[in-house]
């Protein structure tokens, strides 16, 4: 094994971090974070999915014949996606509502089928497990940092509580549709510079 | 041909398997949601207009069938007594549909008071709906049945519209009518149910 | 009939599938940089998304609500335009070759458009009848059209400029669409 398992965990906070390096899962990553607490919870739910279907695509990789591998992943993630969106219903449900379809949309989440047959079907359990991990962590942490941007200006808020004092007024703009486009490019332009060092 | 048959039988033991656990799973949460669902959706509306009742509304609760869809109706007591029915109607607002709590005192047909469920109105301008007290206590008091008087001023009613909102005060008033031709076709119905939950 | 018009100049302009309801981000970024593709994707999605609209619909009606197994929709629905979309590539290939070299390389693409599947979901939470299913759907993929294009004849011109290099490609494709975007809040309160 080239890398240790450590590896194909970290490289998902960083070097190959979604949606910035990764340029796939733009649809949630633009949508639901209007704040921090739904954008960190759709994070939450996609790690959740991608890594029970990588750990499972990973174990039947030698069963799953090759020419119906992607009907087979399909059915695998949808499966999880299902399992996710009635657990939140059951005991998120505040946030169940705030994301809307977009829990049943996890399903043509990129990132997820992506790493299914990318890494999952190609690699043994535990790296899959960590590869499955790290990225879910990193795309947590992306839509976390952009839903509070968002959230700040956009409310004047961090996870409901007020951040810029009572005279502040609200930049709607941020929390509406083409703040998200905006945001979301200008935070990709300053990961590129980040990166360049 | 044995590829075949390999990928056919591998697709229906992953879709059993698939299936039998999330009917599993469904069977184990759905109490949960329901009751998740009356709390969130409907729980707060319903609270905040029957903020000094003595039992719980959203346990006291029937169903009836109303030109072909399920409401629900909430009860409210008083004393020991039901006096007030509370249920959700809808109307189209600016962006979308409105759903508004509406609570109704049984024996005068007076509306008790109003709240907005489910909305997605212009963040800062129809989203006040859901906040603006003016707005709501306007609607107290009047019959729910006169149909003159819920109208925003505008249209020569009773209604106090929210500033800069007229098409989303209207959605609501006309939510609100709309629970109004509710009331008065089905009271002997839901007067009936009502009266079970007293004692 | 009224009612009709409404239901399509606010698919397409109001609640625009992408630069108002944020689906289909991944296509728009991915295949806006040529117009060439740009022009091939809608095309794609329009007939896609239209009968994907029409037969979930069906199923959800007919199979799904029938036999009260709502809560399988996910599944039922990503299969459903999975096969779809296989289908309809194989039937290209076969009857309509001039098309199928037009559209080929994008039909597997739209399996993960999570704006087919989005409308196919919005169709059901809003119940539609199915009259309004197909001409929403339709609708919407226009909307998605338009707007992919519009974005691509931007981006076609802003490559010819000098971009600083951290912001180049993606980067200032997103801000771009963020304008593209607001301009389209512009056409709410139009109905």
């Amino acid at each position: 094994m080239a890398k240790t398992i450590a590896q194909e965990f970290k490289k998902g906070l960083w070097d190959e971090i979604p949606p910035f390096r990764l340029v796939l899962g733009l649809c949630p990553t633009l949508a639901v974070t209007t704040s921090a607490e739904n954008g960190i919870g759709m994070g939450l739910a996609t790690t959740f999915v991608l890594v029970c279907s990588n750990m499972l695509v990973s174990v039947l990789r030698g069963i799953i014949p090759s020419k119906i591998r992607v009907p087979c992943f399909i059915i695998i993630i949808a499966t999880f996606v299902i399992m996710v969106e009635l657990l939140m219903q059951a005991f998120t449900y505040g946030l169940f509502l705030n994301l809307g379809i977009f829990i049943p949309l996890i399903v043509v989440n990129c990132i997820v089928l992506g790493r299914a047959e990318a890494f999952a079907s190609k690699n043994k359990f535990l790296p899959s497990l960590a590869d499955g991990l790290g990225i879910g962590v990193g795309y947590t942490l992306s839509l976390g940092v952009l839903g509070s941007i968002r959230e700040s200006l956009g409310s004047g808020t961090i996870f409901g509580n007020a951040v810029f004092g009572p005279n502040f007024q609200p930049f709607e703009f941020m929390v509406q549709a083409p703040g998200a486009f905006m945001a979301l490019g200008l935070l990709l332009c300053i990961m590129n510079i980040l990166g360049k060092k | 041909m044995r590829e075949m048959v390999k990928m056919v039988i591998t697709l229906t033991i992953l879709a059993a398997f698939s299936g039998g656990l999330l009917a599993a799973v469904k069977t184990s949460t759905s109490d949960r949601i329901e009751q998740a669902v009356l709390e969130y959706v409907q729980g707060p509306a319903i609270l905040s207009i029957m903020s000094d009742v003595s039992n719980d509304p959203l346990a006291d609760r029937f169903t009836l069938e109303i030109d072909g869809t399920d409401v629900d109706f909430f009860v409210g007591k008083k004393n020991g007594a039901p006096e007030l029915v509370a249920f959700e109607t809808k109307a189209s607002g600016y962006g979308g549909d409105i759903g508004v709590m509406v609570g109704v005192k049984i024996d005068t047909g007076e509306i008790y008071g109003i709240d907005v469920t489910t909305h997605s109105e212009t963040p800062g301008v129809g989203a006040r709906a859901e906040t603006d007290i003016r707005f709501k206590t306007s609607f107290v008091g009047i019959p729910i049945i006169d149909e003159e008087k819920i109208q925003i001023g505008d249209d020569g009613g009773d209604i106090a519209a929210i500033g800069g909102a007229t098409v989303t005060s209207r959605a609501v008033s006309l939510a609100v009518r709309r629970a109004g031709k509710i009331f008065e076709q089905h009271k002997s119905e839901i007067k009936k149910e009502v009266d079970t939950f007293s004692g | 009939m009224g009612d009709f018009t409404v239901l399509i100049i606010s698919s397409i302009f109001i609640n625009n599938i992408i630069l108002a309801q944020y689906l289909g981000a991944c296509p728009f970024v991915g295949t806006s940089k040529k117009m060439e593709t740009a022009v091939g994707m809608a095309g794609a999605v329009v007939f896609v998304l239209t009968m994907a609209g029409m037969i979930t619909w069906i199923i959800n009606t007919y199979f799904l609500v029938q036999l009260n197994i709502e809560f399988l929709r996910t599944i039922a629905f990503i299969m459903v335009i999975a096969s779809l979309v296989q289908f309809v590539e194989m039937f290209l290939k076969k009857s309509i070759p001039a098309l199928y070299a037009g559209l080929g390389i994008f039909l597997p693409l739209i399996t993960t458009n999570c704006a087919v599947m989005g409308v196919c979901l919005l169709n059901v939470q809003d119940e539609l009848t199915f009259l309004q299913a197909i001409i929403t759907s339709a609708a919407y993929a226009v909307g998605f059209g338009v707007a992919l294009v519009l974005f691509a004849g931007v981006r076609e011109r802003i490559n010819l400029g000098r971009v600083p290099s951290p912001l180049r490609d993606t980067s200032i494709g997103l801000v771009t669409a963020g304008m593209l975007a607001m301009a389209f809040i512009g056409f709410r309160g139009m109905v």
